[in-house]
């Protein structure tokens, strides 16, 4: 461990630059691709826009229910929560499964299937190719010492424990790469376009997001709400008002 | 809503711009952010740039969103001729595009060829019948003719799916009044004030409503709404004076005898009397004498 290792420039110009390109070329190409494959006829169900909009509604009076007079908010409270046709009300057992609605749905499983693709293909087809051809190399030295616990990030594909933590092996140049793009890839595809693989692997976890449980949620919310019209109040703050501007 | 940095920044932009100090573009992308109507000015200043292959080229992609605004401003300033030249040109460079059919079709509107204009809309809305623009632009359409019945239908209907819209909200209250439907309109203006509390405009003309529906119930709440406006507006607002004085004294009428609160309210009346006297003294010191006889008319 004394001596350090020396490593050809060889390897910069033929592992740790093309490397760097290479993923660079096809988070772009996958931006292209994926933008290509997306479904242009975004209808989206008309149940699902009025409920999204229904939340609103019921959040702005769940907020301002003290600026309405009692009789009116009580009729909005019956109007959104009575358990015939309150508009957040959702009788049990109607509430769709998240999962069969995707099943139901070809169109929505369709979408799911191309996100997906464009995101695993080009993964795997990168992964193997790096595999390949740059598997056992070491790219980079990073000019910090780091403890043994980054090893496992540094230093995958080396199985030698006597190397310096610091030393990148070209594996795991690819895998700072992947994740690592993000900043660059907002640069030059404008904010919103960036492939970002964390942010996808979230929605899709987040998939199953039920519309039937945030209206029960509000619905919950409205139930225990207490109406105190905060109006009379105001008489006397008008009337400290006017005596500040009149006297 | 816009604040008030921004209308700052553009008065000052509009200055600037009104004495050749350029800056036009930036004028015309905050009016468009801001949703602003100066149409007469974004038709001279936006056409200046269009006119100019230089500055237009310049703009990048952006070139082609100017086209749609300028043509909007044209149609509302009855220049069709300006209008047809911009979307013919947006036609050419998006054929089939649905943002340019809403052109045209509000095009066939600003002629006055309403079933034309109508059937451009029904087909807009069976490709996509979640577009919000076209909903509003038929209502806007139906108002337009003098059909308000035909309006409110479609104005319920679009609320029906698009309930959070506060701005459809504004326009059904306001044909509500027009029609004389205050109850009607009063749960447009409850529904306004729940979307956006703080806004005074809502309070006072929830007020407005509530004084004229009548009875001592309602005046009373129409005072509270007066004064919750005096309080938003900092006493600034002389509709909502007028209305605390109004009320007080309709409340006094129709309560004779039974007083309860009759001491307080009467204190906030002969302020909000005071305070437009002063404020008359100050700005309109020629109309003082009508103001004091009207006054005294309602016994303050």
């Amino acid at each position: 461990m004394g001596e350090d290792l020396v490593l050809d420039t060889a390897i910069r110009d033929w592992v740790l630059i093309p490397l760097s390109v290479v993923m660079v070329l096809i988070g772009i190409l996958r931006y292209f691709v994926s933008k290509l494959m997306r479904s242009s006829s975004q209808l989206s169900d008309p149940k699902i826009i009025k409920e999204g909009q229904v939340v609103i509604r019921a959040r702005n009076l769940r907020a301002g229910a003290n600026f309405i007079p009692a009789k009116s908010f009580r009729a909005r409270k019956f109007y959104y929560s009575n358990e015939e046709n309150g508009l957040l009300y959702v009788p049990k057992g109607q509430a769709q499964n998240p999962q069969a609605q995707m099943f139901s749905d070809p169109n929505m499983a369709m979408d799911m299937m191309k996100k997906n693709l464009s995101m695993i293909i080009p993964q795997t087809l990168t992964f193997a190719w790096v595999n390949f051809f740059f598997s056992g190399f070491v790219a980079a030295k990073i000019p910090f010492p780091l403890t043994q616990r980054f090893r496992s990030m540094l230093q995958n594909g080396i199985d030698l424990s006597t190397v310096d933590v610091s030393y990148v092996s070209s594996r795991s140049w690819y895998f700072l790469n992947l994740f690592g793009l993000r900043g660059l890839f907002s640069l030059i595809l404008g904010e919103e376009n960036a492939t970002d693989d964390t942010q996808r692997m979230m929605q899709m976890s987040g998939f199953g997001f039920d519309p039937s449980k945030s209206l029960g949620a509000e619905k919950d919310a409205l139930d225990i709400i207490q109406h105190e019209w905060t109006l009379p109040k105001f008489e006397q703050r008008a009337g400290a008002v006017l005596r500040k501007l009149v006297y | 809503m816009v604040t008030r940095t921004e209308e700052e920044e553009v008065n000052r932009l509009e200055n600037q711009v009104e004495n050749g100090g350029g800056g036009a573009w930036e004028y015309l992308c905050l009016v468009h952010k801001l949703k602003l109507r100066r149409s007469d000015l974004v038709l001279k200043h936006g056409l200046s740039i269009l006119n100019d292959s230089k500055k237009r080229s310049a703009l990048g992609p952006e070139e082609w969103t100017l086209y749609e605004q300028v043509a909007v401003a044209a149609m509302d300033c009855q220049s069709l001729d300006v209008a047809k030249d911009c979307i013919k040109v947006l036609q050419k460079k998006f054929p089939g595009s649905k943002r340019v059919g809403r052109l045209e079709a509000m095009l066939l509107e600003a002629r006055g060829l309403w079933s034309e204009a109508e059937n451009a809309y029904s087909s807009l809305l069976e490709e996509n019948p979640f577009d919000q623009v076209v909903h509003k632009r038929r209502a806007a359409m139906a108002k337009a003719q003098g059909n308000t019945s035909a309006a409110i239908d479609w104005l319920n209907k679009y609320l029906d799916l698009f309930m959070a819209d506060h701005e459809a909200w504004r326009e059904l209250a306001e044909i509500y009044v027009s029609l004389q439907m205050y109850k009607q309109s009063a749960f447009c203006y409850e529904e306004l004030i729940l979307s956006q509390p703080t806004v005074p405009l809502y309070h006072l003309a929830y007020a407005d409503v509530l004084y004229t529906l009548g009875g001592l119930e309602n005046l009373q709440m129409a005072k509270k709404y007066y004064a919750s406006t005096i309080d938003l507006t900092g006493g600034k607002s002389t509709r909502a004076l007028f209305g605390i004085c109004l009320c007080t004294s309709a409340i006094a009428q129709l309560s004779k005898g039974r007083s309860k609160e009759d001491k307080e309210s009467s204190e906030l009346q002969s302020l909000s009397a005071m305070a437009l006297e002063k404020d008359y003294k100050q700005r309109a010191p020629s109309n003082l004498s009508v103001l004091s006889s009207t006054l005294r008319s309602l016994k303050i």
